[in-house]
Order: structure tokens, then C-alpha cells, then sequence
């Protein structure tokens, strides 16, 4: 297992290094001068733009580029931004905390809506309840997220005055964006676990675990609860990940200053250490996510072994 | 089991979460309670509120309300003495002297003197700030060295006394005084140090009608109070929060934020405006103002099919504005027919673009022909996409093609990569363009948009670097520029410039006029009186006060 998770994150290095090259040779092909202009219809003195690609390095080949962009990073340095000139890292770190915690928030409300209402339906098939939520994850699914946040805000903000528009850091301010982003989520889960829980109702351990008398809780949760969550954890895995990568549309929606317009913003400006920063960011937490996965996996079903 | 307990667990959280905020959601309106009141609005990340490098409409309202330069500038581009008891220049226009009010103070006690005002402009031009706004200050003798680190001091720079401040320039300008209405042009407290200083970058010390007494949250909010210790008229109110929007989706949450009453000023995303007008206008909460901008067509004057006046004549006789203005804008922009803004009054003629007035499709088709701008020529159009002008630029594209039958392709760029392909000296075509002022001064639009020098163009690379990208060019409405900026009588100053705008914007159509720039705001006149707007388009915070 040690051994299996060592090798896991040498793989990561690799990923990394691949990611940051791609994404440099990708940023050094892009037209236009990532400092030659200002945020306006105005070009920027030539003589300014000569002075911050200087400072920049960007006059320097591009494997230099990339040989001082590792250099730097190994000491945790991101380099500084091309608009404001401030440390990439001072940038991402409050965003960071605030994806993250949109995106915790967020997984939380797809685990609890998620299982219940996959649970209810697997247990109380074509009753009133399970089609109920077959039509409702349904709907969830078809709306598009920007529709949900933009009617929760419509309705939550504007006409009943009972949330804040923009975040004060309190827990009300991420009530309306987390729903907004596990909706989607929470439908996919919920429809995930009923489908994999009647199949394993229908399993012959079950039926066995029934005719030998064990109570009906221990069935539920020992047996068909820890069988059917296999494809639910892959799936959070992905998702979590995904969420951490930046919600661009609930971010915009709702001002929350996460990575996902924080990318955005940058890839528009050409703010490449931006760039750089939020997708090593990204690609690092997603081999990270799949690791904590595949490990579950052991945990969830011993028949699983990792070597 | 474990799982249900916390399952509740967490739905009874939300819920009380729920009813918390349906208790606390009523206090937003109950704040401003205080005396003199918080105003409230949405502005987006500025690149710097330091005047240093302060530029963009967000991070001059901030500088500008924690600093007070010499002078102020009215939205018709008057100039209102701040600081400044009077500014004289010499006779050849090569020397400015400025008497400085005595005794007005920084909020850290420091004194606002003439020195303090050689202190800022130097930490403005000097090489480490690499400023974006030094520009501005390029017409100061001594610049180009102190620019490029050659020197530190300012040599055209002279605090003569403690209350007066000799600016000596490189060439003769009468129109310099209004430059220094713009707050790059603020003096600065010996604490500012360099222009990279960080943490007077974040929490500049000013002399302002206000003051801040936390840093700037970046990406959340930046509070100004009153600086009760202000050396002019003191502000009225006690408190102004900017919260910082993300610009996808900025105007939005400012109308959303109005509407909720969070926001005492908003602006309103295009497509809204028409509603938020019937409903707000009645209401007084609904203000409107013509400012100093133009919104253009630049059009490539030196390669084909745009390399003669006539061709060009012919594209702005096709275009009807007035269509456009109703159909798509619906009727909330006005049609230019000239360059220069309406609110120059001593420069502005209306209808000196002939060809602006209006469509005329005979004209267009005449013109056309002289112009050898044949049917199915192929015309591109480019644009920047993201900022709300597609619909616009496609109905033009459509007139063209109806009235002259040209081959119009639509380009679409993302913004940098638009920039760079307008500064290449192969494009061709059309590309949409708008231009807002920094002073009020004719100088401030025919330098940068329309004279040789405001090509600049890399001898290198034959990139224009400069701001006049459809580098129209014509030594005889240079030439009428250095005169008029070297002309000491108002007069005949204007004259000139009126001559010159005719010559490039009329006889040679080295642009082509579409509309001015008109602004909506809504304002919550209900608690506070006196919100307008202010030449940078920004709220009048020194003014507003409870009602």
C-alpha cells in the first residue's frame, strides 16, 4: 500500500511536468503581447511594455522560460501577476479557500440529497416517492446551472431579501451557490445509487443475508449500502474534483471570488502566471482526488487490492 | 446510522440557517443610521487605486477620493481649482507655475506643499513604477530620462517655494493645466516611498475628502471614510463601501444589487436598460449624462481598400446611425457627427463629418465608385467579443453589404489578440474602436487617434503601438496640433482644433464617427441627494449627501 501510494505520486510529478509543459509551449503560440496593452481600447506605452517584459522574463527563449517557471516553483513561487504585479500565490490563496469551500459545501449537499433520495427511491420502487425524484433529478438535470442561479438569486436576493447578493463571509452567503452547484450533482448521484442498489438487492448475498434472519438495518448498511456506493465514490471523486477545479458560471452568478473566473479573467488578459498557477493547481488536485479514490476502493471492498 | 444522524444534522443547519438570514436580511437597509450615512456601490478589481498606476474608471474614483490634486474637471470639461489658487503659464507656453493653497494637510499630518506634488509625479515618471499612466507626464522636460533610468530626479520639476511649483516643458502647451485634473497628478506624503511600495499600493495615505482605514480587500470590498481633517469643502458622507464585482458578470449584480437595496448607484446591463428606465425613471432614481468619449470605426487608411478618402467616405454614407441607434440601442445612444465630444463646447461642431449626418445611399454608391470600392469587395470587420458589441457590429455589416454590396466578414477577437492584430501593419479593413477622455482637451483625441505620432509605429516590426491604429496620417493636420497646443489665446486655439478635426474627421475620413458616449445610471435618491455623475463617469462621492 505505501509502495502503491508512493508510486501514485511520482506518477503525479510526471503529470505535472507534462501539464506545464503543454501549457507553456500552448500560452508561447497564443498571438498578441501579454503586456502589450491595457485593459482598454489603449495600447500601453512602448516603453512600459519594454521594461515589463524585461521584468518578466519574456524576452528569454522559452525553455528558459520554463527552466526559471520550475525554478521557482520548487520554492513555492508562482511568480508575479502581469496586471496588478502582486505575488501569484497572495492572489490564489483566498480564492483557493473559497472554491474550496464552495466545493465542500457543495459535495456535502450531493452526499446527503444524493444517497437519500437514490436510498428512498431504490427501497420504495414506483411508489409515489421514487417517481417523484425520478422527475425531479430528471428536471435537475435539464436545467442548466445558470438558469437554477439565476432564478435562486431572482428569487432569494432580489424579490425575498433574505440572502446576501454579494458574499460577507457568512454561511448565508454560500447557501444559494452551493445549491446552485450540487443540484446537478445531487440528481446524478441520486439516480447513480438507486439504479446500483436494485441491482444489488437482487444480488444472491442479499437474499441470503434476508432468509438468514439478519436485521433489516444490518442488510441495508452492511451489505447493499457498502456494495452499491462503489460507482457513487467514483463518481463524487470526479465531481469534487471538477468542483475544485472552479465553478465558472455559479462563480460569476453569485460574485464568489473562486479560481474558476479567476482562469477565465486570466486566459482573456493573457495573465499567464495566472494561468499557470490555478491549472497546476487544478491538475495536481485531480491526481491527488483519484489517488483518495482508488485508496477508498480498498477501504469500501477488500476484494480490491492495491499493488 | 451514522449517516442519517448527520444527514439531519446538516438539514437542520440549513434550516437555520434559512430562518437566521430571514431575520438579518431586513438590517441592509437599516445601516445607514450613522451620520452622514454609508453609500453603497459595485465597482470591479481596479488594476491600482495608488495614483501611481490608477487608470481604469474603478481605480480612479478611489484614488480620487482619497487624493486631491490642483484641479477638478466639471463633466463639460471646466476646470475647478482643487488645490491649485492659480496656474499661470509663460508666454511661449514652456513654463507653467502653480501657487499652491497653504496649509491643507496629508491624513498622516504631513503637509500638502510643492514638494509633495514634485514627490508624486516623480514617483509617477520614475522607471522602477513602470507606470501605466506616466504617459501623461511625457511632455514634462526631463522625462525621458528620469523614464528610463538615466536620472531620479524630475528635472523639469521645481518646487520654488513651499506654495509654489514651477513644471517646466518640453514643448510649448497652453492646454496643460487641464491635464493635472486627472489623479495621476496627485501629490504624495514622503511615507508613499517607491512606486511599487505595497502597502501604500493597498492603503494609500492621501489627501482627500476621504481616507481608508483598512486596506483594500482584494477581490472584496475597499471602505473610505470621511477625512474630517480634509484641507476644502468636507465630504458628507460618513462612510463609502465599494464592493468588487467580477466583471463577467459585474452589471448584473450592480442592477440586482440596486433592486435588493444594497446598492444606493448602479449601472445596468444593456438589454435592461429599457425596462429599468420605465421603472426607475418615474421614481427620480434614474440619472443619464453625455460624456467625454466617442465610439468609432477606425478604418485602415493605408492599405486597400481604405487607402483613399473617397472609399472611406463611402463606408460612413452607408452606415445608417440613426436605424442602429433606435433598433439595437433602442434609442438610448445618440449618433455622433463629429469626433470630438459635445462636452467640449468651445471645440465641438456638430455635423462636421458630412458623411455622418445621415445615410445617404446615393451618395454612398458615388463615393464608392470614385473610391474604387467595387461590389463584393471583400471588407473585414473586426471587433472585441465579450463586451456586448455584436449586435451593433452586424447591423452595420448588414448596411454595408445592402447599400454597397461588399463581402463584409466579421471578425471576432478576444481582446489581446484583437490588439495585436490591429497594431499589424497588413490588417485592413474596419475595426470597432471607443475612446473615453483623460482631460478635457481636444489635444486628448487628435494626438493619440489621429496624428502620426500617436502610430507610433516599431520600426522593427511595423507594429503601431501607439493608439492611432488605423494610422491615418497627414503632416498638414499634424502640424495644425503643434500649433494649436503652442496658441496662448483660447480663442484661436479653438480655431485651430476646429480646423483640424474638419480636415481629418471631414476632407480626409481618416475615421469614421458612430456614437457618442452617453451613460445610465440608477441612484438611490431616495436616502441621499446630489448623486451624479463625474467627468470619469463615476459617482460624485464628495457631494452626495443623506437626505
Amino acid at each position: 500500500m505505501g509502495r502503491y501510494v508512493i508510486r501514485r505520486l511520482g506518477q503525479m510529478v510526471v503529470v505535472l511536468f507534462g501539464a506545464t509543459v503543454v501549457l507553456f509551449c500552448c500560452l508561447f503560440v497564443l498571438p498578441g503581447d501579454p503586456v502589450g496593452s491595457l485593459g482598454g481600447d489603449k495600447a500601453r506605452d512602448p516603453a512600459v511594455v519594454e521594461q515589463l517584459r524585461e521584468r518578466y522574463g519574456l524576452n528569454d527563449p522559452l525553455p528558459v522560460q520554463y527552466g526559471n517557471f520550475v525554478k521557482n516553483l520548487a520554492q513555492g513561487d508562482l511568480g508575479e501577476d502581469f496586471t496588478q504585479r502582486r505575488p501569484v500565490t497572495e492572489i490564489l490563496q483566498p480564492k483557493l479557500v473559497n472554491t474550496a469551500e464552495l466545493a465542500i459545501t457543495a459535495i456535502v449537499i450531493d452526499i446527503v440529497i444524493g444517497l437519500l433520495a437514490g436510498l428512498v427511491a431504490a427501497l420504495f420502487r414506483y411508489s409515489f416517492w421514487d417517481v417523484l425524484i425520478t422527475l425531479l433529478t430528471t428536471m435537475a438535470v435539464g436545467f442548466p446551472s445558470f438558469v437554477i442561479g439565476m432564478v435562486l438569486q431572482k428569487a432569494f436576493v432580489v424579490e425575498l431579501p433574505w440572502f446576501p447578493l454579494i458574499s460577507d463571509g457568512t454561511v448565508n452567503s454560500l447557501i444559494l451557490p452551493a445549491f446552485t452547484l450540487a443540484i446537478l450533482d445531487a440528481a446524478l448521484v441520486a439516480r447513480l445509487m438507486r439504479g446500483t442498489m436494485l441491482e444489488v438487492l437482487r444480488a444472491d448475498y442479499v437474499k441470503t443475508a434476508i432468509a438468514k434472519g439478519l436485521p433489516r438495518r444490518t442488510v441495508l448498511f452492511k451489505h447493499v449500502m457498502r456494495n452499491s456506493i462503489i460507482p457513487v465514490v467514483t463518481y463524487l471523486g470526479i465531481s469534487f474534483g471538477t468542483l475544485l477545479g472552479g465553478a465558472l458560471i455559479t462563480e460569476a452568478i453569485f460574485n464568489w471570488d473562486g479560481i474558476g473566473l479567476a482562469l477565465v479573467q486570466a486566459v482573456q488578459q493573457q495573465n499567464n502566471p495566472i494561468i499557470i498557477g490555478v491549472v497546476s493547481f487544478g491538475v495536481a488536485v485531480f491526481v491527488l482526488l483519484n489517488l483518495i479514490v482508488d485508496l477508498l476502493y480498498a477501504v469500501l471492498d477488500p476484494r480490491i487490492r492495491l499493488a | 446510522m451514522r449517516g442519517a444522524t448527520s444527514a439531519k444534522w446538516v438539514v437542520g443547519a440549513v434550516i437555520v440557517a434559512m430562518s437566521a438570514t430571514a431575520c438579518g436580511g431586513g438590517d441592509n437597509k437599516a445601516d445607514g443610521g450613522s451620520a452622514g450615512g454609508t453609500f453603497r456601490f459595485g465597482i470591479t478589481e481596479p488594476t491600482a487605486i495608488d495614483p501611481v498606476n490608477a487608470q481604469e474608471s474603478e481605480g480612479i474614483v478611489i484614488a480620487r477620493a482619497l487624493f486631491t490634486g490642483l484641479y477638478d474637471t466639471s463633466t463639460d470639461g471646466k476646470l475647478i481649482p482643487k488645490l491649485a489658487e492659480s496656474g499661470t503659464p509663460s508666454d511661449d507656453g514652456k513654463t507653467w507655475t502653480f501657487k499652491i493653497k497653504a496649509g491643507t494637510k496629508f491624513t498622516n499630518g504631513e503637509p500638502v506643499d510643492a514638494e509633495s506634488f514634485v514627490r508624486g509625479w516623480t514617483r509617477v515618471s520614475a522607471k522602477a513604477s513602470a507606470s501605466d499612466v506616466s504617459y501623461h507626464m511625457a511632455d514634462i522636460a526631463g522625462y525621458e530620462d528620469l523614464h528610463s533610468g538615466k536620472s531620479d530626479k524630475f528635472a523639469g520639476l521645481t518646487a520654488v517655494d513651499a506654495t509654489t511649483l514651477k513644471v517646466e516643458l518640453s514643448i510649448p502647451d497652453f492646454e496643460f493645466v487641464k491635464k493635472t485634473a486627472h489623479s495621476v497628478f496627485s501629490p504624495v506624503p514622503k511615507v508613499a516611498g517607491a512606486g511599487d511600495n505595497k502597502a501604500f499600493n493597498d492603503q494609500p495615505i492621501g489627501n482627500g475628502a476621504f481616507k481608508m482605514t483598512s486596506p483594500w480587500q482584494h477581490n472584496t470590498s475597499i471602505t473610505l471614510v470621511r477625512n474630517d481633517d480634509y484641507g476644502l469643502q468636507k465630504a458628507h458622507l460618513a462612510k463609502v463601501e465599494a464592493k468588487i464585482l467580477n466583471p463577467a458578470n459585474g452589471s448584473t449584480l450592480e442592477y440586482q444589487g440596486f433592486q435588493s437595496g444594497q446598492f444606493d448607484y448602479a449601472r445596468m446591463p444593456t438589454p435592461q436598460l429599457t425596462a429599468a428606465k420605465a421603472k426607475y425613471d418615474p421614481q427620480g432614481e434614474w440619472i443619464s449624462g453625455d460624456f467625454s468619449g466617442i465610439n468609432y470605426l477606425n478604418i485602415f487608411n493605408q492599405n486597400a481598400p481604405f487607402n483613399n478618402a473617397d472609399a472611406r467616405k463611402a463606408i460612413s454614407y452607408a452606415i445608417d446611425r440613426e436605424a442602429i441607434v433606435k433598433g439595437v440601442f433602442q434609442g438610448l445612444q445618440k449618433p455622433a457627427s463629429a469626433f470630438l465630444p459635445p462636452s467640449f463646447a468651445d471645440v465641438y461642431q456638430a455635423g462636421v463629418c458630412t458623411s455622418c449626418v445621415k445615410q445617404d445611399v446615393a451618395k454612398a454608391k458615388e463615393y464608392a465608385e470614385k473610391g474604387g470600392l467595387k461590389p463584393g469587395t471583400v471588407v473585414n470587420f473586426g471587433y472585441n467579443t465579450g463586451a456586448g458589441h455584436e449586435e451593433w457590429v452586424q447591423a452595420v455589416a448588414q448596411q454595408l453589404k445592402d447599400v454597397l454590396g461588399l463581402d463584409v466578414k466579421l471578425d471576432g477577437k478576444p481582446f489581446k489578440e484583437a490588439l495585436a492584430t490591429q497594431q499589424d501593419k497588413a490588417t485592413s479593413g474596419l475595426w470597432r474602436q471607443a475612446w473615453t477622455a483623460d482631460y478635457p482637451t481636444a489635444d486628448n483625441f487628435m494626438t493619440p487617434l489621429l496624428s502620426t505620432t500617436g502610430i507610433g509605429e516599431d520600426p522593427a516590426t511595423g507594429k503601431a503601438q501607439g493608439d492611432n491604429r488605423g494610422r491615418y496620417s497627414n503632416p498638414e493636420f499634424d502640424k495644425l496640433l503643434v500649433t494649436a497646443k503652442a496658441t496662448k489665446d483660447d480663442a484661436a486655439r479653438a480655431a485651430l482644433y476646429k480646423q483640424a478635426e474638419k480636415l481629418a474627421v471631414d476632407t480626409d475620413q481618416g475615421v469614421i464617427p458612430l456614437w457618442q458616449r452617453t451613460q445610465y445610471r440608477l441612484v438611490n435618491s431616495k436616502k441621499f441627494k446630489d448623486i451624479k455623475m463625474d467627468f470619469y463617469e463615476d459617482p460624485t462621492l464628495a457631494e452626495i449627501s443623506l437626505k
